[in-house]
């Protein structure tokens, strides 16, 4: 009765080519469709990892160390001790890929006699400067006193590098701390609060002005990956250099950033619904009318002698090849697209009529270049999706053309 | 023995009619508020001063000495000059009517604190730049009353509350004050959250220049465990003569 499977393979296959004109046009229905969700995981994929770098990168890192009460209080005096040795544990511990030290110290810097309220931050130049860090591509290094200063900061105060500016604060045992620096370099980081009211240092300097030993307020960690952060962060908590210390990952020390990454996350995954459910529309549409079309070669095949479920099979079969053919095609085509876009970076404000190449929200600057990414994942769930799609879309009139009347369908 | 138990029971009598003689200079009738906060405005200072104090801070890191010299004239003008430690000596603080400059001789800068920095720390102490420029004029941005009896320590309690419209630190500030003469014995001062931020305790009384003024006071904010800074004034000298150029930018620069 059914015929071995290989032989409804080849007539299915051959079936296809017999009308090349509607099978080029399906194939390019299904191949665009799985080329937009392609191109749509990408961006979706590269949105993730963008606000999660952009939040964790320069300022917060993946987890942070501090003294108890430090984050309430901001009270100068209330350090983390014996730093170096601290960042010497944790650079040594095979989980963590960057630490940096930070001072953060309420100060009077002024260039004439107005005064401004600034905030000095010491840090770890070498650090700071890697990529995606708060001075990434920083260029030359920072001496003795020496400082970089926020743009919108210097904007206000009206320095131009190269001035001379007083910085007056309170040091951690009450003492005064004043000294005269020179503006290197104008900042532009992601993090406003950076640029409009930030004095940088490296943070030795930081120390030696506000007569501090070998301490710092903060220590910025950097894992190997993000998402193991809150991992990470139980683990540091156990590190003897660390005991007594505050131990937080990003998402706990910044709830609100990570109430926006999850609510941003969820709008996307909603929209790329819609893409996937429209994509699935346009391969049912393709497969339902290239079946619908050929009611009077049915009718032939059943007069003929051809069973009903072969006819069932051939059909169904057909479709899956179209199908896998399409994705075959579309993910080819999507991968090419995406691969391309992350090498050169779409910038969105070139799209937009050149914009700005950044936006500014939530007290960061969000990049608007898009570096589209796929993962395996993405390209399995989308070909799972056209085949699953392609064999339903199929089934229903394929039944509908087993049960025909040849007679009938012969005349239509 | 006879002239023992007389006298014995003479001591008591006058011990009894001092106790009633107290009872009855006991004030039953309060003191007028706006008076006694004239009063205390002008108590360190009269129409001009001339004054030497020692400040120590202490937080729960350290412990700080500070010498100063301070003149002031009338409500708006004050210059206040470290004198020690050494690494601060020369450090000066200048205030004419609501700006504030501190001149500082290591790096031979002066500059005017600005507006967003007037509630931040003075010199390392408890107190603010805020203080310097309020302190002396409670009367210009607070309605007073006097609000009750104190019995232990015998005195009043003058409660003062920000007018309708003054921006500033404090909602309400709690003044205690002696009976005998009006001295300030407590401050408490609360934050616009109704939260006592800090109080204030003053004590040894001395005179100084004909007259009696607490020569001690701490200020310890509510808020930070172990911190406090003590005041104590060294020497104190009223309606002093002071050269019109005092209160200058340019004087500022030669109070080394």
């Amino acid at each position: 009765m059914a015929m071995p499977l290989p032989t409804t393979w080849r007539i299915a296959w051959r079936n296809l080519w017999r009308n090349p004109r509607r099978t080029g046009l399906a194939l390019a229905a299904i191949g665009l469709s799985v080329t937009l969700v392609l191109l749509y995981d990408g961006v979706l994929r590269w949105e993730a990892d963008w606000m999660v770098d952009t939040i964790t990168g320069p300022m917060l890192g993946h987890v942070q160390a501090h003294a108890r009460e430090w984050r309430r209080t901001r009270s100068m005096d209330k350090t983390l001790r014996d730093v170096s040795k601290t960042v010497a544990a944790l650079r040594a511990d095979p989980d963590v890929a960057g630490v940096d030290a930070r001072v953060y110290a309420p100060a009077l810097a002024a260039l004439g006699e107005e005064g401004f309220a600034v905030m000095v931050m010491g840090v770890d130049m070498d650090e700071a400067a890697r990529p995606s860090r708060l001075l990434a591509g920083l260029a030359a290094p920072i001496g003795h006193r020496q400082v970089l200063m926020g743009n919108l900061l210097a904007a206000q105060m009206g320095v131009k590098p190269g001035d001379r500016i007083a910085v007056v604060g309170q040091g951690v045992d009450g003492s005064l701390a004043n000294d005269l620096f020179t503006v290197v370099a104008l900042l532009t980081t992601q993090v406003d609060m950076v640029n409009r009211q930030a004095l940088v240092m490296p943070i030795g300097e930081a120390q030696d002005l506000f007569a501090m030993s070998d301490e710092a307020h903060e220590l910025v960690i950097y894992g190997r990956d993000v998402d193991a952060a809150k991992t990470l962060a139980a683990h540091l908590q156990q590190l003897p250099a660390l005991a007594g210390d505050e131990v937080l990952d990003w998402k706990a020390a910044e709830p609100g950033m990570n109430e926006l990454v999850q609510l941003v996350e969820v709008m996307w995954v909603f929209i790329l619904v819609l893409v996937f459910v429209a994509a699935a529309a346009g391969v049912a549409n393709t497969a339902l009318m290239s079946t619908f079309e050929r009611t009077h070669e049915f009718g032939m095949l059943l007069a003929l002698g051809t069973t009903p479920s072969r006819i069932v099979g051939m059909i169904v079969l057909e479709s899956l090849a179209l199908g896998a053919t399409g994705a075959l095609l579309g993910t080819t085509l999507g991968a090419a697209l995406v691969a391309w876009a992350y090498r050169r970076g779409i910038d969105y404000a070139a799209l937009t009529g050149g914009g700005p190449t950044s936006l500014s929200a939530f007290g960061l600057r969000w990049s608007l270049v898009i570096y589209p990414r796929l993962a395996f994942i993405d390209i399995v769930r989308v070909v799972a999706a056209v085949m699953v799609t392609s064999l339903v879309a199929s089934v229903w009139p394929a039944l509908r053309a087993a049960r025909l009347q040849p007679a009938r369908a012969l005349r239509e | 023995m006879t002239e023992n138990r007389q006298r014995g029971i003479f001591l008591g009598l006058a011990a009894i009619a001092a106790i009633s003689a107290a009872a009855l200079a006991q004030p039953a009738k309060p003191p007028d508020a706006e008076t006694v906060l004239a009063y205390l405005d002008d108590l360190y200072r009269s129409k001009s001063s001339i004054a030497r104090a020692e400040m120590i801070v202490t937080s729960p890191r350290s412990t700080r000495t500070m010498r100063l010299k301070a003149w002031t004239r009338g409500e708006d003008e004050a210059l206040i000059v470290v004198e020690a430690p050494a690494r601060e000596e020369g450090t000066s603080t200048l205030r004419v009517g609501p700006n504030l400059w501190n001149y500082l001789p290591r790096i031979a800068r002066t500059i005017r604190v600005p507006p967003s920095m007037m509630l931040g720390s003075w010199m390392g102490t408890d107190f603010t730049n805020d203080d310097l420029v309020k302190e002396s004029s409670l009367h210009k941005d607070f309605e007073s009353r006097i609000d009750r009896r104190s019995d232990s320590p015998p005195g009043w309690w003058l409660g003062l509350t920000v007018k309708p419209g003054i921006v500033g630190r404090w909602a309400r500030i709690d003044i205690l004050i002696s009976d005998d003469g009006w001295l300030p014995l407590q401050e408490h001062h609360f934050d616009r959250k109704g939260r006592l931020a800090r109080t204030m305790v003053f004590d040894e009384v001395r005179m100084f220049g004909g007259r009696r003024v607490p020569a001690h006071l701490v200020l310890t904010p509510t808020d930070v465990e172990g911190q406090r800074t003590e005041m104590r004034y060294l020497e104190l000298e009223f309606d002093a003569k002071i050269p019109d150029d005092t209160f200058s930018l340019s004087r500022l620069e030669r109070s080394r």
